[in-house]
C-alpha cells in the first residue's frame, strides 16, 4: 500500500477514535426531569429535543405548570394522591381545599463529568504570580468531576406547580452545592378574576429570571458571557475613575415574587418580576444579624438576609412569538402538524427585557455621618430573537447596562482616587459622573441533524473598557481578568450526541478572547498591554440523568 | 318435488361445510403475552377482504390495542383520542422497507384510514412519542387468531387441507410449521430470540 494512502488511513481512524473517546468522555450542566418521564411514561423527547432543550411541546408543559395542556389526568400512569376529595371544595372555607400531591415523589437525578484540554498558554499566568510563591498548575488534559443535582418539579393540583433543584455535589465535594430554583407558581391565577386563560401566573421563591434564553438550563458546556458580566467600573488611578462595584449578573438566581402571563410556544408572553436587591455578593447565610431575627430565627440569626438595601429590583419583559404555518389550525397548535409528523413550529420570536436596580455603596464617611451611602441606579437592557425553521435554530440577544456612577469626594471637594483606602482622606459625599457601561451579547445556531445529533456554533461578545483598565492595573476584580481588547469576542463551536435520550455526550471548543500578563509603559506614560495570546480550550462532558 | 330436492340440496352444502370446517390449536409458548398465529397462503386460492374496519387508537400516549391481527386487505382506522399531537408510521411491513408508510399528524377526535395489502407485521411507531409501539399482524388467510395471555390460541373454521401455520410474538422470531388440517388439530409453537 501505497505510504501516504496509508498514512492518511491512520489518521482518519486516529481521528475518528479520538472523536469516539472525546464523545464517550464528555458531559455537560443539564435540567432535565426525568421524574416526569416516570409519571406519565413517556421519554425525554416528548418535551426535549437535546435535554434540556424544550421543544414546543415542552415549552408549553412548563408554561402548564408542569402538566399536559389539556386532560392531564389521563395521560398520568401514576395517579396522584389525593389530599382530600374533590367534593370537598364545596365545603370550603370550613375545609382544607383539597389538592395532590404527585403519586411517586417526582425526583429526578443528574450527574456529569468532563474532560477538558486547555490550550499551552496557560502556563502564561504563571507570571502573575507573586514572588517567592508557587503558582497553581493548571494541566493540559484533566479529568473534572461535574455536578451531581438533585431536581424535583410538579403539580399539587389546582394550577400550582413547584420546582427545586439543587446541586448535591459540585467537584465532587458534597460541601459546594447549592440551591438553584425553590418555588411555587400559581399558574393561571387570572382565571378568579376571570381573565384570559393564562394571562396572569404567579411565581414565588428563589428562581432564574425570566430569560429570553436560560442559562441555568442551558444546553451548552460554558455559559453566555454576558450573562456573566457584572458592571464593576474603571479603578485604575491612570483613567478615569468608576466607583461602580455592582455584583449583580443575569445569571445570578433572584428571590421575590413574578408575575407572568401567556405562552412559550406562541403569542405574548411578559413577565414581571420583584426581586431581592443584592449588588453587594453577600451571602444570605452569612448575612445575618445578632440582634434581628432573620425568618426563622428567634432572638438572634436565623437564615439571613438577602438583601442590601430596601429596594427592590424590577425586571420585565416582553415578548411576541409568531408562528408561521399557513395552515390557521396548526399554527396555533401547541406544534405544527407536519406531514411526516407533529414538529416544532417554523416560527420567529422577538422579545425585550429590562432590568433596574439600586446598587448601593456603604463606606465610611468622614463627616457628620459615620456611613455614607452612594445609591446607584443601574439598569439593563435590551432585544431578543429567536428564529426556527424545522430542524435549525437561530437565536440571540444584545444586552445595553447602565450604572449611574457617583464619585467619592472629600470634605474639600476633591476627588478620593479609588479604590476607597478606607482612611483618611474619608469621604464625606458624592459627586455624580460618566456613567460605567457595558454592552454585549451572543448568537447561537443549532442545527439537529439527527434526532439524536445536534451542531451548535455561538458567537459571544462583551464590550467594557472597564474590564480591560481594570485589567491593566493588575486588578482582578473584573469580569474577565486582563482583557487585552475593551471588546471580548468568543467563538464556541460545538456538537452534541444523545447516547440515549438520558445520556448525552457533549463537545465544545472555545476559541477565547486575548488576554496578557506584561505591561510596559508608552510614550505618554500611560501602561499598555503586550504580547497578548488565548487560552483556548477544549471540553467533553458526559451527563446522565435519571 | 323440485322445491324439496333444492332444500336438499342447500342443507347438504352446509353440512357437507360444517363437516368440513376443521381447528387448529394450540399453544405459543417462550414468551409470555399475546401471540398471533395464522395460516400461510394458500395456492390458487383468495379470500374477499372484510369490509368492517378495524379501530387501532393512541390514548394515553398508548396504541391501544398493542397487537391487532387483521386479514390481509383489512382497512385499519388509526383515532387519535389524546389532546396532543402524534403520528403513526411505520419503516417496514416483516422487513420489506418497500411497504413503510408514513401517515402523518391528524387533531384529537380524528382518524386515518390505511388498508393493508400485503401480508406481514407491520411495527407501528409515533416519531413524537418514541415509547409507543403497536403491532399490526397481517394474515393473508382469514385463518387466524390472537392468543390468551398463556400463549393458548384456537383456529376455527378452517377447511381441512393441508397448511403452513405460523406464529409471531413481539421480540421472537417468526416460527411456521406445516399442518395437515382435519377435525381439531394441534400445533404448538416454542419461539426463541
Amino acid at each position: 500500500m501505497n505510504t501516504g494512502i496509508r498514512t492518511g488511513i491512520v489518521s482518519v481512524v486516529a481521528g475518528v477514535s479520538l472523536t469516539a473517546f472525546l464523545v464517550l468522555m464528555l458531559p455537560q450542566k443539564v435540567d432535565a426531569i426525568p421524574a416526569f418521564s416516570r409519571q406519565y411514561g413517556t421519554s425525554c423527547t416528548t418535551c426535549h429535543t437535546d435535554f434540556p432543550k424544550l421543544n414546543d411541546f415542552g415549552k408549553a408543559f412548563k408554561d402548564a405548570g408542569f402538566k399536559f395542556p389539556k386532560d392531564d389526568e389521563t395521560f398520568l400512569k401514576i395517579q396522584p394522591t389525593m389530599l382530600g376529595a374533590p367534593a370537598q371544595k364545596e365545603l370550603w372555607p370550613k375545609t382544607v381545599w383539597p389538592g395532590t400531591i404527585p403519586g411517586l415523589p417526582p425526583i429526578g437525578l443528574r450527574m456529569n463529568n468532563f474532560f477538558q484540554v486547555v490550550g499551552k498558554n496557560r502556563g502564561n499566568f504563571d507570571a502573575l504570580t507573586p514572588a517567592n510563591t508557587i503558582s497553581p498548575f493548571i494541566p493540559r488534559t484533566d479529568f473534572e468531576t461535574g455536578f451531581f443535582s438533585i431536581f424535583t418539579a410538579g403539580n399539587f393540583g389546582s394550577e400550582i406547580a413547584f420546582w427545586v433543584d439543587d446541586d448535591i455535589s459540585v467537584a465532587g465535594d458534597n460541601g459546594n452545592g447549592g440551591l438553584g430554583d425553590g418555588y411555587l407558581k400559581f399558574v393561571n391565577l387570572g382565571r378568579l378574576i376571570k381573565l384570559p386563560k393564562d394571562s396572569l401566573s404567579l411565581r414565588v421563591g428563589q428562581f432564574e429570571l425570566d430569560l429570553p434564553f436560560t442559562q441555568a438550563r442551558s444546553y451548552d458546556i460554558s455559559p453566555y458571557d454576558i450573562y456573566q458580566e457584572a458592571n464593576i467600573g474603571a479603578m485604575n488611578s491612570m483613567f478615569a475613575q468608576q466607583n461602580v462595584n455592582n455584583g449583580f449578573a443575569f445569571s445570578n438566581a433572584a428571590k421575590g415574587v413574578e408575575l407572568s402571563g401567556g405562552h412559550n410556544y406562541g403569542g405574548y408572553q411578559y413577565s414581571i418580576a420583584f426581586v431581592d436587591q443584592n449588588t453587594s455578593g453577600v451571602d444570605q447565610f452569612a448575612n445575618s444579624s445578632p440582634f434581628v431575627p432573620s425568618a426563622t430565627g428567634g432572638s438572634n440569626g436565623g437564615v439571613g438576609f438577602a438583601s442590601d438595601s430596601n429596594f427592590k429590583d424590577i425586571y420585565g419583559r416582553l415578548a411576541y412569538r409568531f408562528n408561521l404555518e399557513h395552515d390557521k389550525a396548526s399554527r396555533n397548535d401547541v406544534q405544527a402538524a407536519g406531514s411526516m409528523g407533529p414538529r416544532d413550529h417554523t416560527s420567529l420570536k422577538l422579545g425585550s427585557y429590562y432590568f433596574y436596580g439600586r446598587s448601593v455603596q456603604r463606606v465610611l464617611g468622614g463627616g457628620a455621618t459615620p456611613v455614607i451611602e452612594a445609591r446607584e441606579p443601574f439598569y439593563r437592557v435590551g432585544g431578543d430573537f429567536n428564529f426556527n425553521y424545522r430542524t435549525l435554530n437561530i437565536y440571540g440577544l444584545y444586552m445595553y447596562a447602565r450604572d449611574h456612577n457617583l464619585l467619592p469626594v472629600d470634605s474639600t471637594g476633591a476627588l478620593i482616587p479609588l479604590p476607597l483606602p478606607g482612611t483618611t482622606p474619608l469621604p464625606v459625599g458624592f459627586v455624580k459622573s460618566a456613567p460605567a457601561k457595558f454592552n454585549g451579547g451572543f448568537i447561537q445556531a443549532d442545527y439537529l441533524a439527527l434526532p439524536w445529533l445536534m451542531a451548535i456554533m455561538r458567537w459571544d461578545r462583551v464590550q467594557s473598557s472597564a474590564d480591560q483598565i481594570n485589567g491593566i492595573a493588575g486588578l482582578t476584580a473584573s469580569s474577565f481578568s486582563a482583557a487585552f481588547d475593551s471588546t471580548r469576542d468568543r467563538f464556541t463551536p460545538g456538537v452534541q450526541f444523545l447516547i440515549h435520550a438520558n445520556i448525552k455526550a457533549s463537545f465544545e471548543y472555545q476559541y477565547r478572547p486575548r488576554q496578557y500578563v506584561t505591561i510596559v509603559t508608552n510614550a505618554g506614560g500611560l501602561p499598555v498591554p503586550i504580547n497578548p495570546f488565548r487560552t483556548n480550550a477544549a471540553t467533553v462532558a458526559l451527563e446522565f440523568v435519571y | 318435488m323440485k322445491r324439496n330436492a333444492l332444500l336438499l340440496t342447500a342443507l347438504w352444502a352446509v353440512a357437507s361445510l360444517t363437516l368440513h370446517a376443521s381447528e387448529i390449536k394450540g399453544k405459543v409458548s417462550g414468551a409470555s403475552g399475546v401471540s398471533v398465529v395464522w395460516v400461510d397462503a394458500i395456492p390458487g386460492k383468495t379470500f374477499p377482504p372484510p369490509e368492517k374496519h378495524v379501530v387501532i387508537d393512541q390514548k394515553g400516549l398508548m396504541f391501544q390495542p398493542h397487537i391487532v391481527a387483521i386479514q390481509q386487505g383489512t382497512t385499519v382506522d388509526f383515532l387519535n383520542s389524546d389532546t396532543v399531537a402524534h403520528n403513526v408510521f411505520w419503516i417496514s411491513i416483516s422487513g420489506n422497507k418497500k411497504l413503510g408508510h408514513n401517515l402523518g399528524t391528524w387533531p384529537k377526535g380524528e382518524k386515518k384510514a390505511f388498508k393493508f395489502d400485503n401480508p406481514g407485521v407491520a411495527p407501528l411507531l409515533c416519531n413524537v412519542h418514541p415509547e409507543m409501539s403497536a403491532y399490526v399482524v397481517i394474515s393473508p388467510t382469514p385463518y387466524f387468531a390472537e392468543s390468551d395471555t398463556s400463549g393458548n390460541y384456537k383456529i376455527s373454521d378452517v377447511p381441512d387441507g393441508s397448511y403452513t401455520v405460523s406464529a409471531w410474538h413481539e421480540g421472537m422470531k417468526q416460527q411456521s410449521k406445516p399442518a395437515a388440517v382435519k377435525g381439531v388439530v394441534s400445533v404448538d409453537f416454542a419461539l426463541t430470540k
